[in-house]
This record gives C-alpha cells, structure tokens and sequence, in this order.
C-alpha cells in the first residue's frame, strides 16, 4: 500500500492569542510540523525611548494570564541596573505573589485548557471515561470547571492583598515592593492560602502533599493508584486514567533539551531551602543536554530569526543587541511565524514545569522520563503537580511575613543609572528574560524572549525544528478533521502566543 | 435564550481573565442565570475548527443570531491597512470583526484596547479601538455605527476592565436594560465615579501631604503620577478581587481607563510646574486650587504631616 501525504492547517483555540500549525500526515500519523504564530503586537515601541521605570507598567500588558511575571522580570532587570539589594520582606512578597499566579495558573491550564479536550465528542465518545469527562470537563459547566474557576479566583486574592489588584498591577519596583499589607489582611491571605491547599490536596491530588511527594517511581504511582479510591478519583487520578486510556504516555516526545532559568531568590533569613542545595534560588536554574546537567549561562542564549518574519542583522544574536523589524512585505519563502526561535547554545530547548521538575531532580520525573521519555502526559503531570512543590513554600512565606511584618519591605532607589540589566526568571510556562539597556536616562533597548517562543519557535538557520514541532512528529491523528491528538501535545507545552509574538521596534 | 461571542483581537487576553474575578456570581453561573449561550470564546469554549467555521458562516448567513458581541483587544490594520499582524486562517481579523459587528444588536468594547486602541494606537501595528482610535470618533467601524438595538459601541475602558463592570454590562445587556453613555461611550454606572473616590488616602490629597518615593504614606498624586483625581473608573469604590486596588496598595493609578492610555511621558511621575501638576483634578479651576492647596498644606493635621494615619 503506498502511503499518502496530507498537508492539514490546524487552528488552535483555548491559547493566548493565535496560533496555527500546518502538519504533515503521513498513515494518520504527523510526519512533520511548521508552527506559526500569527499575530504580531509590536510592544517594542512603547519602550524604546521611554522613562526607565515604564518596563513595569508596560510589560505586564504582554500577557493578561502572566502579568505578574512579567512585572517581576521587569522589576529583577531593573535592581540588577540600580545594583539595589532587596529587603527580605520585599523577596517574600513578591515570591509570594509570583507563586499564586503560577499556582492558577497550572490549574486554570489542567482543567480549562488541557482536560477541556477530553470532552472532544468526536474524537472520545467511545472512551470509557467520556460521560464522566463531560460531567467534569465541559466547558463552563463541568464540576471541576466551576470549582477550579471558584478556587482559583479566590487565590488571586493573595495577589490583590499584597499588589492592589490581579491582573496588571504594578507593586513591583527596583528596590522591594511599594507596600507591605496589614497585618490583618496577611493574616487573611494564611486563611485564604489554607483554604486553597486544603482544596488542592482534597480535590486535586485526593491526598496530601507529603503523601503524593513519597511518589518517586514510576512503580510507586501504581501503587498510589491502587492505594485509595480518593486517589483515583481527584483530577490527577482521573487525568491519568482517561491519559492512558487515549495514549497520551505514547507520543509528543521533545528534544528532551530543557531550559530553566530559576526562580524565587531566597531571603537571608528563611526557613525555605532550596531544591538543590548551594543554589540561591528555590527552583533550579540550568541547561539539561540529553544526559548532563549544565550551569546556566546567559551568554549562550541567541535568538534566530531565519524562519521569522523579522529584519535584522546578523540573522542571530544576544537578546541585548537584537534590533527587530517586522517583514511588512509578503512571505518571502522561508519565514512562516511571527515568533522567532530562541536557542541556547545553539540548541532549541523545552521549558517549563517539567523542565523544572528536571532541573530540581524531582525523582518521579526523572523516572517517568527514564521509562517513557517526555511525553504529553508526562508534560502534563508536570504541570498540574507543580503546586504541590510550590504550596508548602508559599505558606512559609506567608507565616515569616506575619512574624516579620514590621521590618521594611523597600530600599529606596532614587535614580535609575545608565546601564545594562537581566531580569531572568521562570513564568508559569518557563523561562521568561527581559533584557533592559537604559541609556540617557531612557530606555533605548528593551527585549523580552518568553517561555512560548522557546516552546514554540520556528526553524532555526541549522533548520532545526521547536521543541513542539519536534514532539510532533510521530504523533496519531485518526481524523484529520479533528487533530486532537496534536492539540494534546501541543498544550502540553501550555502555549501561549500573545507574548510569544515577539517584541520588536516601531518601523517609524 | 441570547447568544453571545467573544472576539479576540490584539489584546493580552487580561480582560477574560479579570472577568474570571467575577464575584456576585462566578462567570459560569452569570451565563446560566441570564440564560446566555456563549457561542464561542477564545479560551472557555471547545468547539472544533469545522464546527467554528460552521458557527461563523451561520452568523454571517444570519441563520444563527447574535446577540451580544464582546471585543477583547484592538483591532490591527497593520501592515499599511492590510491587518496582516493578526490574521484568522490566513484573512485579516479585522474582516472578521466587521461582520460580526454588523449582525450583532449590542456590540460591547471589552477593556481600554478594544475601547481605544490602547497600546498598539500610534504604533507599527496600526491599533485602533472598535469605534475611537485614542480620543478620535471613527475607528474600526466608523464613527456612525450602532448596532442592531440602535446603541453604538459601549466601551468598557479600563486595563484591564474591571470584573464587576464586564459582568454588570453583560447583564445590563442582556436584559435590554438602557445604559447612559459619556462621551467616549462609557456607561455612566461606572465612569461617572472617578478612581480618586474611595482611596484610602484620600485624607492625606486634602491636605495635601505628599509621597515622593515609593511606600512613603501619602498622596500619590503630585509626585507618583497617579491618575485618581484625573480619570473615571469604580477601581477604589468596587475594589479588584474583593480587596484593594492599585493606590491602596501604594501604586499610582495610571489613568487606564482614558482614552489616551498610555499617554508618552514616562509612569510614576507627576509631570508639573513648580511641584503644582500639570493637569488638575477633573473640572477644578486652577487659581482656586493652588490657594485652597496652600491652605490645606497649612493646616494639615500632625497625625497625616508625620505620616502616621494608616492608609
Ligand atoms: S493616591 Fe491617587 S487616588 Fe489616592 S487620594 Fe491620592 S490622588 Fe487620589
């Protein structure tokens, strides 16, 4: 029998923005992939020429789901410029804040975005979980739906205490934090994060912290499953039945390269410790090669942009001397996405919840990776996992913010110097950098390379594809009509293209 | 039953996760309660692509009738017109939204973006709102424009929109209830408070006791650049997320629910002439208000002068 190529253009929704992948299909299986962002926002321009201090009001707007993080990397760029040493009450505050966007982050992702697909009438009316999918899953009115829309609101509440509101806000300055809470309303978000927890180990987990993080094999979370039908039944046990069912631990493999850039400095005087010790952050920064762990280098990371539709010269470079310029005239033949391909040293890497999981060598991982690579469902554990390392951190901090309350939360920066400054940390979907040039007294380069666009990206000039194009290939699509399988993967990267759609210049 | 649907345009998608703050009734049951069919939303529907073409011919066709049109995000004519920045399956968005709008009988701009142009106004990507471009009457569908229930477009300003507004909004629309507009469209329950009213450090702007650097205790306005006085907008009186808003918190308003946000002198700064602002609180005369500032400086209570009144 000889096997015919389909070329099929899928549009993806439940993403940030727009995105669409055009595969190729060969014996219902995807030989090869081109993903191509298709909506250019030009934030560049704003910045270029504008006060030092505007990053942190204009850089949140790049994503209505990660604003904080953006605040965050906007602010860490700018105490690197003012060379300002932060106050610990500052550092607890913004991790704090930082680790309740993130925590809703990954549950509005799992249960409104990934698991959302299970309802796929077409695609999963024959999988013997479909009826309690839909009971669970179907948009709006699904069980889980409503509750996660209902916990997850009521975390972002922390942010509000601590920043004024959720999303955009702005509390974030080099130096610390604009103000620290009352007492009152600190004691409030303890009660509000008690809550969440409780909800997260009861309906999410169907156990606690401590008992899902004695899960360090493969064979250990059959055991866990057998353990207590509380386990079967929470939103991780049921992801991974109907997962398996549908052959998600078979396909959407990456390059197994992963990219973490840390997060969560640590204050002097705490009781958090880090993943891995010596480091002074709580989540590991670090390049994984296949089989070997590297430090993190910022020099190695370059942005391609041979298959982007961009201007500039050289076609690669530092992000602190990348100068952008949309293509405004036609295709031109090779670029096909309006985001450009990041690489670290050369390499398209994969980041985000599992890269961090890698990256602190959280055992299960390396395990589930060891037996079946990196996966969709393995991606996708990750992800709606991570709050159970997150939590027990974020409760500490709150606590050492009531014990410490008193003691200030700023150090006073009175002009921003000229200079160069890196704020590089990780956002819900991974690495995220803002890198900031002030010269003048005004800010005259400003670039951002984002988690999706490391994710998502293009070919590079050595044609080597993105991670997602990568684990795409190889993937099932049994109804070209109806691509789920590679909406499947390609969540499990938790796309995001509004602010994968790279920043560039004002052509004017 | 009414229908509704979500247009995504060139925005950061801030204004549907801020509706997701809802708090009177969570977005799910506000749906049900005013028996709304959500027809498509970018990220809280799970229709297949064929379906969502089908949805959108049938619309077009006026087989499926829309009642309400929800615009998040601007709409980008850029390159030189041809809306090749955001394009949907190879055609330009705008298009898109052309159609929509004109079958539908409310057309509701959804945050500061889609009600101004918001950042990408001015800008390579050509921005506009759906019917201003910053303080231009015109935009996207023309300065004539209404809609089929003889409204033009409300525009929900704000960066994001506030979740209660979006929610009041929808219900007010959904039940035909008339909504007085002002004269950048937005509905008057909830411009004509300004964000100045409500703050908590409202004591320390009448007697003008000032914060010149951040976490100080004081007024952020004649230094910080805050907006309060400036624009409208229910931030202090509605309060985000149950619990503060950004001049509470120490962080100055930044006026987000103008028509010229972002405006080009730089954030956390009070432009001004002699330590008096440029611009003065919405509808004061200026001669008065330096006398009656001067004054109030003078007399001052100690609790506010040594900054001790909690704000
Ligand atoms: S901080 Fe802003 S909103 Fe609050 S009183 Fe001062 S001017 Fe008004």
């Amino acid at each position: 029998m000889s096997s015919e190529t389909k070329k099929i253009d899928i549009p993806f929704n439940r993403v940030e923005g727009d995105l669409e992948v055009k595969v190729d299909v060969t014996d219902d299986t995807i030989t090869d992939a081109w993903s191509c962002g298709t909506m250019y926002r030009g934030f560049e321009a704003m910045m270029t020429g504008r006060g030092p201090l505007d990053g942190l009001v204009i850089t949140p707007r790049i994503c209505g789901i990660c604003s904080l993080t953006h605040l965050n990397a906007a602010a860490v760029a700018l105490d690197r410029i003012a060379q300002v040493t932060l106050p610990d009450n500052a550092i607890r505050l913004r991790n704090v804040a930082l680790m309740a966007e993130t925590i809703q982050s990954d549950l509005r992702q799992a249960v409104l975005m990934y698991m959302a697909d299970f309802t796929n009438h077409k695609a999963y009316q024959k999988h013997p979980l479909f009826k309690e999918a839909v009971a669970r899953y179907q948009m709006l009115s699904g069980s889980s739906v409503v509750e996660v829309i209902r916990k997850t609101k009521r975390l972002i509440e922390i942010i509000a205490i601590i920043g004024g509101q959720w999303p955009h806000t702005s509390f974030m300055v080099p130096g610390g934090v604009t103000s620290i809470p009352y007492v009152p309303k600190l004691m409030q978000s303890r009660l509000i994060f008690n809550r969440f927890l409780e909800w997260y180990e009861k309906k999410v987990l169907g156990c606690t912290i401590a008992r899902w993080q004695a899960v360090t094999t493969r064979k250990e979370l059959a055991q866990w499953f057998e353990e207590r039908p509380e386990h079967r039944d929470s939103e991780v046990g049921f992801f991974i039945r109907f997962a398996e069912k549908a052959g998600l631990d078979t396909y959407g493999r990456g390059n197994d390269h992963f990219l973490c850039f840390g997060n969560f400095p640590l204050p002097k005087d705490t009781a958090v410790t880090p993943r891995v010790p010596g480091t002074d952050q709580l989540t590991t920064p670090g390049f994984f090669r296949g089989t070997e762990y590297l430090a993190l280098d910022a020099a190695n990371i370059k942005e391609d942009i041979t298959c982007s539709w961009f201007e500039q010269k050289p076609v690669v470079s530092h992000p602190f001397d990348s100068v952008t310029r949309p293509y405004a005239s036609g295709n031109m033949g090779k670029p096909y996405s309006w985001v450009k391909a990041p690489r670290y040293d050369g390499l398209p890497a994969e980041t985000g919840p599992l890269a961090e999981a890698v990256m602190d060598r959280v055992p299960l991982f390396l395990d589930l990776i060891r037996n079946t690579g990196a996966t969709a469902l393995v991606r996708q554990l990750a992800r709606i996992t991570r709050p159970a390392r997150l939590l027990p951190d974020m409760g500490t901090w709150i606590d050492e913010l009531l014990a410490h309350h008193a003691d200030p939360f700023y150090t006073p920066v009175k002009t921003i110097p000229d200079g160069q400054g890196a704020g590089m940390i990780q956002a819900a979907r991974g690495a995220l950098g803002h890198w900031v040039t002030i010269e003048n007294s005004k800010i005259s380069n400003y670039q951002v390379i984002t988690p999706t666009a490391w994710n998502g990206s293009p070919r590079d000039g050595q044609n080597q594809p993105g991670p997602w194009e990568s684990a795409l290939k190889g993937t099932p699509v049994k109804d070209p009509d109806n691509p789920v399988e590679a909406g499947h993967v390609i969540r499990s990267f938790d796309p995001c293209m509004v602010c994968a759609v790279h920043i560039v210049k004002n052509e004017k | 039953m009414k229908t509704v649907y979500w247009l995504q345009g060139g925005g950061c998608g801030g204004d549907t996760y801020s509706l997701l703050s809802s708090d009177f009734m969570d977005v799910s049951e506000l749906f049900t309660t005013l028996d709304l069919k959500l027809l498509w939303h970018p990220s809280l529907c799970s229709i297949d692509p064929a379906a969502h073409e089908r949805l959108l011919t049938d619309i077009a066709s006026g087989t499926t009738p829309l009642d309400i049109l929800m615009v998040e995000g601007s709409i980008i004519f850029g390159p030189a017109g041809t809306g090749m920045f955001d394009t949907f399956r190879g055609r330009a968005k705008k298009e898109l939204c052309h159609t929509l709008a004109s079958h539908a009988r409310y057309v509701v701009a959804v945050g500061t973006c889609a009600a101004f142009g918001g950042f990408g106004a001015g800008h390579a990507i050509e921005a506009t709102g759906l019917q201003f471009t910053k303080k231009k009457k015109g935009g996207a569908l023309g300065r004539e424009f209404v809609s089929g229930s003889g409204m033009p477009v409300i525009n929900l300003a704000g960066c994001p929109c506030h979740h209660d507004v979006i929610a009041g909004a929808l219900m007010a629309v959904a039940s035909d209830v008339p909504l007085e507009l002002d004269r950048f469209q937005r509905p008057l329950e909830w411009y004509n408070t300004m964000v100045h009213q409500g703050c908590t450090r409202n004591e320390y702007h009448e007697y003008r006791v000032e914060e010149s650097d951040f976490g100080e205790m004081g007024c952020l306005f004649f230094h910080m650049g805050c907006a309060g006085p400036l624009v409208p907008g229910p931030c202090n009186k509605l309060l985000w997320n149950r619990h503060s808003s950004k001049p509470r918190a120490g962080v100055p308003c930044f006026g987000c629910t103008s028509p010229d946000f972002p405006k080009s002198n730089p954030f956390f700064h009070t432009p001004n002439i002699e330590g008096i602002p440029l611009e003065l609180p919405k509808g004061v005369n200026r001669a008065h208000y330096m006398v009656y500032k001067g004054m109030a400086a003078e007399a001052a209570p100690e609790r506010l002068k040594k900054r001790s009144a909690k704000v």
